[in-house]
C-alpha cells in the first residue's frame, strides 16, 4: 500500500513517504476531521449564522437583523471600552508575564543551592485551577478582613480598596493573571534554558562577556523561538482564559465610564450570552473574537518566518 | 449481532416495567449537602408513599445554568417535569413557553399560602409556579458592638435616618469597625422600592403588560441612591468592592468589621452560628426604610417550582403532587428550621408557633412580621420583566457609580437610560 522511497543522501537523511491514490490519506484524516467538524467547524458556522439574528436563548426567538448586531457592537461605547481594556490588559499581562518568568527561570536555572526547590515552587501555581486561584485572591484582598490589608494596615497604616478602586482593581486582575500564567511560562523557559548550547555560552564567557552580556546577547536570542511561541499562547490566554479570574475576583467591575473596568471581551460575551441570554449579540461578539484570533494567528505565522532565530 | 439482540431482549422488559412508573425529574440549584440532602430525603419519602411515581431530584448548577439546561432539554423533548427557578427569571420562564401554570395542572387550594408570596407568582390571575424557598432582607446587628457604642440592641434603627444616627455613635466609639456593611445587590433596591409603595416598572410593575420603562427617576429611587451616597460620604459604609458578593459581606460582618449588616433571612442560621464562633451575639431587626415612608412591606425573593409543558399529564401531576408534598405544612416548618427560608404556608407558621419556635429563636419573628404585615399592592407583588437579570445588574452598577463619587441625579439618569434600553432590547424579541 505504501511505497517508501528513500532519498539516500550522504549527509542528512530525509525520509519521504508517498501515498498511492487520494482516498487513503483522507481515510486517515477522517477521525480528526470528524471531531473538528462536530466540535469546531459546525459550531463556528452556527455562531456566524446566529450573529445575523436578534436571538434569545430562552425564548427561542430569532429575527434577522443582518449586520445589525455587528454595527451595534462597533458603535457601542461599552463594547469599544471593553475592547480597549482588553488590549491594555493583554499588553500588560503578556509583556509583564514573559519578562518576569524569563527572569525567574534564568535565576532558578543558575547553579545555586536548592535550585530544585525553587523550580518546584515556581511551577506549583500551575496546579491551581483558575477558580481556586480567583477565590484565594478574593480572600486575600478583601478590604476589611483580607490578609493583605491587615498587614498593610499594621505596617503602613493604609487599607486600599482593591476591588472597587478602578485602577487598583485593574492592576490586581492583571497581576493575578500574570501570576497565574507564570508557572506555564517558566516551565517552557526552564526547559529551553537547559537546552542552550553550552559551547556557545562558554565561548562567550571565555571572551570575557559579562553575565548581562551573556544573557542579552547570547541566551536571549537563542531563546527567541520559545519566547515567540509563548507570546502567542499568552495572548490567547489573556484573551480567553482571563474569564475565571475576572468572574470570581471582580465580576467585571467596578463600573467606570461605560463598562466595568475589568470586563474584557470574553467576559462581556459571557455576560450577554449566558447571563442575559442575548444569544445573537453574543454570537456577533464571538464572530469578532474569531476574526481577532485569526489575525493573531496570521501574525504568528507571518512574523515567525521572518524574525525568529531558530539556532545555528 | 446475536449478542446485541440478546441484550435488547433482556433490556426490553426491564424498561417497559420502569415505564409503568412515572418518572419525575426535579432539577434544583442547591449544591450544598444540607439543602440538597433535605430535598432528596423528601423525594425518598414521597416515592415510598407513592409507588407509581419516582421523583429524581438532581442539582443542575446555578439558577441561571439550570434555567438554560431546562430550555435546551425542552427543545429536545426531554424537559424535566419540575424545575426550581429564581424569581428574577420568572418573566423569562413565562415567556419561554416551556412551562405550564401549576393551577392548570389540577385544582389546588392556594389559600394557605402566605399572601405576598403567592402574589409574586400569580401572573394574569393564574398561579404559575409553587413558592418554595422564599426570603426577604432584614437588618442584622452585632449586639456587643452596639452596646460598646452606647446603643440599645433592643431598639435597632428602623429608618435610614436612625441608622445614620446610630452610625455617628459607632464612629465616635472608635471600635475598629465600620458602621454598616451589606453586599451591593439590586435585590435590595427592589425591596426598598416596594417598601415605599413604588413600583419598579411601568404597566403595573410589568404585571398588566410588558414593562417598557423603569421608575428610576422616582423620588423613591432617589431616596435609596441618596442613602448610599450619604453613607459612603460619611465613611460609614463598606463592602468587598465586588458586586453581589454575599459571602464577602457576611464575612465582614461575622468578623466584627461592621456593626450593622443587611442580608437575606435565609442567612439567619449561618450568621448566628458564625457570630457565636467569633464571640458575639447577633440581633435581627426589620429592614430600615427611608424616613417618612409608610412601611409597605417586602417583595418575596428566592425561587419557586415550575412544571414543564412538554411532559405527560401523569408526569405533570406527579410533579405537582411532589411539589405540594415537599411544601406541605410539616415539611415547610422543617425547611424553615433547617435553612431560615420562610415556611410559605400560614399553617406552617401556626405549627411553628405551637411548637414554641419563635420564643426559642426570637430572631426569626422579626422576619415573619415583616412578611405577614406586607400590604398587598402591585409594588409589593414585585416587578416582572424578562430582562430582570440584566436590569438588576445595571442598578447595581449605578449604585457603584454613586459610591465611586458620582452625583445621585446623574447616576440615576444614566442607570434609567441603560435599564430602559435593556427592557426595549428584550421586548424587541416579540415584534
Amino acid at each position: 500500500m505504501l511505497s517508501v522511497r528513500q532519498k539516500g543522501n550522504a549527509g542528512g537523511r530525509e525520509d519521504r513517504a508517498v501515498f498511492r491514490g487520494a482516498a487513503l490519506p483522507w481515510l486517515f484524516l477522517l477521525p480528526s476531521l470528524l471531531i473538528l467538524a462536530v466540535f469546531i467547524y459546525l459550531p463556528t458556522l452556527r455562531t456566524l449564522r446566529l450573529a445575523g439574528y436578534r436571538a434569545n436563548l430562552i425564548l427561542g426567538t430569532e429575527q434577522w437583523v443582518g449586520l445589525g448586531n455587528i454595527t451595534d457592537l462597533l458603535g457601542s461605547a461599552t463594547y469599544r471600552q471593553v475592547a480597549l481594556q482588553t488590549l491594555v490588559f493583554t499588553l500588560l499581562s503578556v509583556t509583564g508575564g514573559l519578562l518576569l518568568s524569563l527572569g525567574l527561570a534564568w535565576l532558578a536555572s543558575r547553579p545555586v543551592r536548592g535550585s530544585r526547590a525553587y523550580r518546584l515552587l515556581l511551577i506549583y501555581p500551575y496546579a491551581l485551577s483558575p477558580a481556586i486561584a480567583g477565590t484565594l485572591w478574593l480572600f486575600l484582598f478583601n478590604p476589611e478582613i483580607g490578609v493583605v490589608n491587615q498587614l498593610l494596615g499594621e505596617l503602613v497604616g493604609v487599607r486600599p480598596r482593591w476591588l472597587d478602586t478602578p485602577l487598583l482593581a485593574f492592576a490586581l486582575v492583571t497581576v493575578a493573571a500574570i501570576w497565574k500564567g507564570l508557572a506555564y511560562n517558566i516551565v517552557f523557559y526552564l526547559a529551553s534554558i537547559r537546552n542552550l548550547p553550552t559551547d556557545v555560552m562558554e565561548a562567550s564567557q571565555i571572551d570575557w562577556a559579562t553575565p548581562a552580556q551573556v544573557f542579552w546577547r547570547v541566551a536571549f536570542p537563542l531563546l527567541s523561538p520559545v519566547t515567540f511561541f509563548l507570546v502567542f499562547t499568552n495572548i490567547v490566554a489573556a484573551l480567553f482564559d482571563s474569564f475565571a479570574l475576572t468572574d470570581l475576583l471582580t465580576r467585571g467591575g467596578p463600573y467606570v465610564g461605560h463598562a466595568g473596568i475589568t470586563t474584557f471581551l470574553v467576559y462581556q460575551l459571557y455576560q450577554d450570552g449566558f447571563v442575559n441570554f442575548r444569544t445573537g449579540a453574543a454570537a456577533a461578539q464571538g464572530a469578532l473574537m474569531l476574526a481577532l484570533v485569526a489575525f493573531v494567528t496570521f501574525m504568528q505565522f507571518r512574523l515567525g518566518e521572518r524574525r525568529v532565530h531558530y539556532g545555528a | 449481532m446475536k449478542k446485541f439482540l440478546l441484550t435488547l431482549a433482556l433490556v426490553g422488559p426491564a424498561t417497559s416495567a420502569a415505564q409503568a412508573q412515572t418518572v419525575v425529574e426535579f432539577w434544583h440549584s442547591f449544591g450544598d449537602a444540607k439543602r440538597s440532602g433535605w430535598i432528596q430525603a423528601r423525594a425518598d419519602a414521597f416515592n415510598k408513599a407513592n409507588p407509581g411515581v419516582k421523583v429524581v431530584p438532581s442539582y443542575k448548577g446555578s439558577y441561571n445554568d439550570s434555567l438554560q439546561a431546562t430550555i435546551l432539554a425542552a427543545r429536545q423533548g426531554k424537559a424535566p417535569a419540575l424545575v426550581q427557578i429564581f424569581e428574577v427569571g420568572s418573566q423569562l420562564a413565562l415567556d419561554s413557553g416551556a412551562f405550564q401554570p401549576v393551577s392548570s395542572v389540577k385544582n389546588v387550594d392556594f389559600s394557605d399560602y402566605i399572601k405576598p408570596v403567592i402574589n409574586y407568582y400569580t401572573i394574569g390571575g393564574k398561579v404559575n409556579s409553587l413558592p418554595f424557598n422564599s426570603s426577604s432582607p432584614v437588618l442584622y446587628f452585632n449586639q456587643e458592638l452596639l452596646k460598646k457604642a452606647g446603643l440599645d440592641p433592643k431598639a435597632p434603627p428602623t429608618t435610614f435616618g436612625a441608622l445614620m444616627k446610630a452610625c455617628q455613635k459607632i464612629e465616635a466609639a472608635k471600635l475598629d469597625a465600620k458602621c454598616f456593611g451589606m453586599s451591593l445587590n439590586g435585590w435590595f433596591v427592589e425591596q426598598w422600592m416596594a417598601q415605599q409603595g413604588q413600583t419598579l416598572l411601568n404597566n403595573g410593575n410589568g404585571r398588566q403588560g410588558r414593562a417598557t420603562s423603569t421608575t428610576l427617576d422616582s423620588k423613591a429611587a432617589q431616596n435609596i441612591f441618596s442613602f448610599f451616597k450619604t453613607m459612603q460620604d460619611r465613611g460609614y459604609y463598606t463592602y468587598t468592592g465586588k458586586l453581589e458578593d454575599w459571602d464577602g459581606s457576611d464575612a465582614i460582618f461575622t468578623n466584627q468589621k461592621a456593626a450593622f449588616h443587611i442580608t437575606s433571612t435565609a442567612d439567619i442560621g449561618n450568621i448566628r452560628d458564625a457570630a457565636k464562633k467569633n464571640g458575639f451575639t447577633v440581633g435581627v431587626g426589620a429592614l430600615p426604610i427611608p424616613d417618612g415612608s409608610k412601611r409597605n412591606g417586602v417583595v418575596i425573593g428566592g425561587a419557586s417550582l415550575w412544571i414543564s409543558r412538554g411532559v405527560s399529564k401523569a408526569q405533570a401531576e406527579g410533579a405537582l403532587d411532589f411539589a405540594l408534598f415537599m411544601t406541605n405544612t410539616q415539611n415547610m416548618a422543617e425547611w424553615h428550621k433547617l435553612t431560615g427560608y420562610y415556611p410559605v404556608r400560614q399553617s406552617s407558621i401556626d405549627l411553628l408557633r405551637k411548637q414554641g419556635w419563635f420564643s426559642q429563636t426570637p430572631l426569626q419573628l422579626v422576619a415573619f412580621n415583616q412578611l405577614t404585615r406586607t400590604v398587598p399592592s402591585p409594588a409589593t407583588a414585585g416587578g416582572l420583566n424578562g430582562a430582570a437579570i440584566q436590569t438588576r445588574r445595571i442598578i447595581e452598577e449605578g449604585l457603584q457609580k454613586v459610591l465611586g463619587g458620582q452625583g445621585v441625579d446623574a447616576a440615576l439618569k444614566d442607570t434609567k437610560a441603560r435599564a430602559d434600553a435593556a427592557l426595549g432590547e428584550y421586548n424587541a424579541n416579540f415584534r
